[in-house]
């Protein structure tokens, strides 16, 4: 099109007819417009990533229902999630996930300026009218895997890469051990904090000291897959994906991996909002409604380490195993729940204890 | 053909002095759009969403001012370092040790606040910026250790310092375990000046700082013996500018100012401690206060500037699904064009025959 001034005359009728043809189409069913905020990028197969496949399996579930999801990467736990939650809501987002600890303050703040939209905040406490809170327990997830640890160690020793040492986290770490210790009951963790959800080349320092030091099967609770490279490289009995499969960085060394699927969590929450129908609450699915999946074992581990760790997930799908049933001691070898007792979900969401064989971090 | 040679000015040329920042920004524009068209984005649509969306939508005006308000505070201080030849690249750290300063005053006054809570968390702001910023001035004026090192080096060891304060010490009771510290008392919050939106007592105190130090560094004998220093150190030693002196007010100034956006953002913004406070304003301000020609006036619009990049960054994530590297990509294209740029202050492209030409 050349530009002359009937051209421009064109543009600007057009222009102008623009906002009628905008308020009718709304007025028809507007798909939902859905945004996801992220503290890291969708690339970094782990957490982030899992949340950016949940948002594509929400697209591709409830088809034209619902917009194209918007996601919005690296955003900062402090006052620059304040600006990007307002943005989206702005925007004629109405439904707005919010994937990290750290937002909490400030989803609880903008969600007071626009009650007519609704946030989630993952892995959070607070909640109001129009903010709910959504997790997944990690936590079985990592009785699998501590399972693993503690069949194939040889050291008996091994390392937590933690972000910060907040319940989720806590709980994580105590899943993992008390699972390990069934199987060898000399078997120690150490956690490291590293103040951090993604920073690849601490987590990857962090790996290595723990390498050096005796230890020969590493954990994290951060985001990407920089742990497991580093367990490859050196050779040690291995590691887990977190989050996410993260076998195409550490063929040899991931013995399996926790997968998020929030997929399922999000077409639910979608369709509540097109419906008319959704609430406020917390909600905390696990292995057995398929949020939190194991993904395949490596090739280094054997058959009945396989068999055992089926056992751990089966029996916490169908109800019959709990990691966190008494007796269990804490770091110092006190009870804390006596023998035949399960924690309550209230316990275990307020854990700031160790449980023994935790080596707790100075 | 033509050919062109590059001639040193007699005098270091005035226009460009201020056309190169407003044509780096320009240029970024183009350049910006043409790259990520060619790499398969919409390019202008980037450029529009980064650069002018934050302008033309007035929502976005209170997220600039707060986003531009640190920037301006820590760029003017380190304007008047680097006026005088001095190097503080350490400004990120004596921003957290500033606001580490003043949450120690808003905790150790909670429940017993009153109107004098947040003048002494600014005092203490201050105190805690310059006090970090005497280490390097120390080691620097006593032992000749470069201060370019020593600040960036101490700039870690604050954010090791909030790390342990924010799990052991200072710990919220009802945080869940986070390290984070409690909210601050409402006596310890920045008020909000304009009724319905987040812009608070930072942003005029931003533009209040810069004003006050364009007119010091430009009518005083402070100002001029900043200059002076930095312009020519050997006539500032004849003319009696004690060179240790210098070095001290300039780390001194910038550390204070460091420390006080570190209280204003503490205050205001995040109302708590938490480990997420350093967001590299400090080392932004870097950019932010060459970008403003290490004029303080200039580091307002430059502070403007790069605030608009960071809410227009997110802006076209939202909008058009642009990675927040591209953010990264725009700032860093700024600054490499301005220090490109430079050369035309100090050199002109001279026209010259070409040797072929020349020779027939």
């Amino acid at each position: 099109m050349t530009l002359n001034r009937r051209n421009l005359l064109k543009a600007g009728v057009a222009a102008a007819a623009l906002p009628l043809l905008g308020s009718r189409a709304f007025a028809q069913s507007e798909p939902l417009k859905v945004g996801f905020m992220l503290i890291g990028t969708v690339n970094d197969n782990g957490w982030n990533f899992g949340h950016a496949t949940g948002a594509k399996f929400m697209k591709d579930t409830l088809g034209d229902l619902v917009a194209e999801p918007t996601i919005v990467e690296n955003v900062p736990e402090g006052p620059d999630c304040e600006r990007v939650l307002r943005e989206l809501a702005q925007s004629g987002h109405k439904l707005i996930f919010a994937t990290s600890f750290g937002y909490g303050d400030y989803v609880i703040k903008v969600a007071e300026q626009f009650p007519d939209v609704r946030f989630e905040h993952a892995t959070g406490y607070q909640r109001s009218d129009n903010v709910a809170t959504y997790n997944a327990r990690f936590h079985e997830g990592r009785a699998v895997c501590g399972t693993i640890a503690g069949h194939m160690s040889k050291t008996g020793k091994a390392g937590y890469i933690g972000s910060f040492p907040i319940p989720e986290v806590v709980m994580g770490i105590n899943a993992f051990v008390l699972a390990a210790r069934k199987v060898n009951p000399d078997f120690t963790i150490t956690p490291v904090y590293i103040s951090t959800w993604n920073d690849p080349a601490k987590e990857a320092d962090t790996a290595r000291a723990m390498i050096d030091q005796g230890i020969d099967v590493i954990a994290q609770h951060t985001d990407g897959p920089a742990a497991l490279q580093v367990a490859e490289e050196r050779g040690i009995v291995g590691g887990f994906g977190q989050g996410a499969d993260m076998s195409a960085f550490a063929p040899k060394a991931q013995l399996t991996s926790i997968i998020d699927h929030w997929g399922p969590h999000y077409v639910n929450a979608a369709q509540a909002v097109i419906d008319g129908t959704w609430e406020t609450g917390d909600r905390w699915p696990g292995l057995k409604e398929g949020e939190v999946q194991i993904g395949p074992y490596g090739e280094s581990v054997p058959a009945d380490v396989v068999a055992a760790a089926e056992a751990v997930k089966n029996g916490q799908i169908d109800g019959s195993f709990n990691i966190f049933t008494g007796p269990i001691n804490d770091h110092t070898g006190a009870e804390k729940v006596p023998a035949g007792v399960i924690m309550t979900d209230a316990e275990l969401l307020s854990m700031d204890w160790y449980v023994e064989g935790v080596i707790p971090p100075a | 053909m033509m050919q062109f040679r590059l001639e040193k000015r007699r005098e270091p040329s005035k226009v460009m002095l201020y056309a190169t920042p407003v044509a780096a920004v320009v240029l970024t524009m183009i350049v910006g759009a043409i790259i990520f068209s060619a790499i398969g984005y919409d390019g202008v649509g980037a450029v529009r969403e980064i650069f002018l969306t934050p302008l033309t939508n007035a929502f976005k005006w209170q997220d600039l001012g707060v986003k531009a308000a640190p920037l301006i505070i820590v760029g003017v201080g380190l304007s008047i370092a680097y006026r005088a030849n001095v190097w503080n690249i350490g400004a990120e750290g004596q921003y957290i040790m500033g606001g580490l300063a003043a949450t120690w005053v808003a905790l150790a006054t909670h429940g017993m606040g009153g109107w004098w809570t947040l003048p002494v968390m600014m005092l203490a702001g201050v105190a805690g910026g310059a006090a970090y910023a005497a280490i390097p001035a120390l080691l620097r004026t006593r032992l000749n250790v470069n201060e370019i090192l020593t600040s960036l080096m101490l700039t870690y060891a604050s954010v090791q310092l909030i790390y342990y304060l924010v799990r052991a010490p200072w710990k919220d009771p009802m945080g869940m375990g986070f390290p984070q510290t409690r909210r601050f008392a409402s006596e310890a919050l920045l008020p909000n000046i304009l009724p319905g939106t987040i812009v608070h007592a930072g942003v005029p105190i931003a533009v209040i700082v810069a004003l006050v130090a364009w007119f010091i560094m430009s009518r005083s004998v402070f100002g001029y013996q900043m200059r002076v220093v930095g312009a020519a150190p050997h006539a500032a030693r004849y003319g009696g500018f004690s060179e240790n002196k210098t070095i001290w007010l300039a780390l001194l100034v910038s550390g204070a100012l460091a420390g006080l956006a570190g209280m204003l953002e503490v205050a205001g913004p995040f109302q708590r401690m938490v480990p997420g406070f350093p967001t590299n304003y400090g080392f932004t301000a870097i950019i932010v206060a060459f970008l403003g020609r290490l004029n303080p006036l200039g580091v307002i619009f430059a502070g403007i500037v790069m605030a608009i990049t960071f809410v227009g960054g997110e802006v076209a994530q939202t909008t058009i699904g642009l990675s927040s590297s591209a953010t990264g990509v725009f700032q860093a294209m700024m600054l490499f064009f301005l220090l490109a740029g430079d050369i035309l202050v100090r050199y002109r492209l001279k026209r010259v025959a070409p040797q072929g030409e020349a020779r027939a």
